[in-house]
């Protein structure tokens, strides 16, 4: 049997984590919409003195 | 952080000054259920006299200072309150949206603290930030295509 290479290892793992990122994403919109209004105003950043911001 | 409070206060400060605006970009993105954030609220509004004088209304509720960053260029306004992480942006012109009444158009009516409140249609927000094509627009853009989608799912279902 031939061995994989480690580009194709990488390729691999690249495409399972591509795929449960957009899974995930697709869970927290389902759960988001799921939500009413007044529970989806959690969206606000703070901009910080020096530059960037938090939520 | 949560935007309820200080969206409560712009939702009544448009009220009282009787401003006419549409909330449109992120905030109305998340508003719709897209898992966004942003640092300010955009609105569309129409730049007669009368609204310039409600928006100074609608600055002094807020106790908020009027700017307009990019005069001559653009008829962009900042309403701010550093005080209050206020940074209310209204435009008379938003990419990729014909005009403010096409926009209110297919926008709904979303009630918050007792009052109403314009927000654009999704398929508008995803449409202006595609138009507008920064990087920032760019980034979010899958995101709100998928939450628009899921959306039509769900009531295509109801």
């Amino acid at each position: 049997m031939k061995k994989a290479s480690n580009r194709q290892k990488r390729k691999a793992a690249l495409k399972v984590l591509r795929a449960e990122s957009e899974r995930a994403e697709l869970d927290l919109i389902r759960r988001r919409l799921a939500l009413p209004i007044e529970k989806r105003l959690n969206f606000l950043r703070v901009r910080l003195p020096g530059g960037g911001s938090r939520l | 952080m949560n935007a309820g409070p200080l969206l409560d206060s712009i939702v009544a400060a448009l009220a009282e000054a009787g401003l006419e605006a549409i909330l449109i970009g992120n905030a109305a993105a998340a508003i719709h259920g897209a898992p966004v954030t942003t640092v300010d609220f955009d609105f569309m509004f129409r730049t007669t006299p009368v609204n310039l004088a409600k928006l100074k209304k609608f600055a002094a509720k807020m106790d908020a200072v009027i700017l307009q960053p990019y005069y001559p260029i653009s008829a962009l306004y900042w309403v701010m309150n550093d005080g209050r992480d206020l940074r209310a942006d209204f435009m008379p012109v938003v990419h990729g949206v014909k005009s403010f009444n096409s926009l209110q158009s297919r926008a709904t009516r979303v009630e918050l603290g007792g009052r109403q409140l314009w927000v654009a249609d999704l398929a508008d927000i995803i449409a202006s930030k595609r138009a507008a094509g920064r990087p920032r627009d760019k980034a979010v853009l899958e995101t709100l295509e998928k939450t628009l989608h899921e959306k039509g799912k769900q009531s295509a279902k109801t």
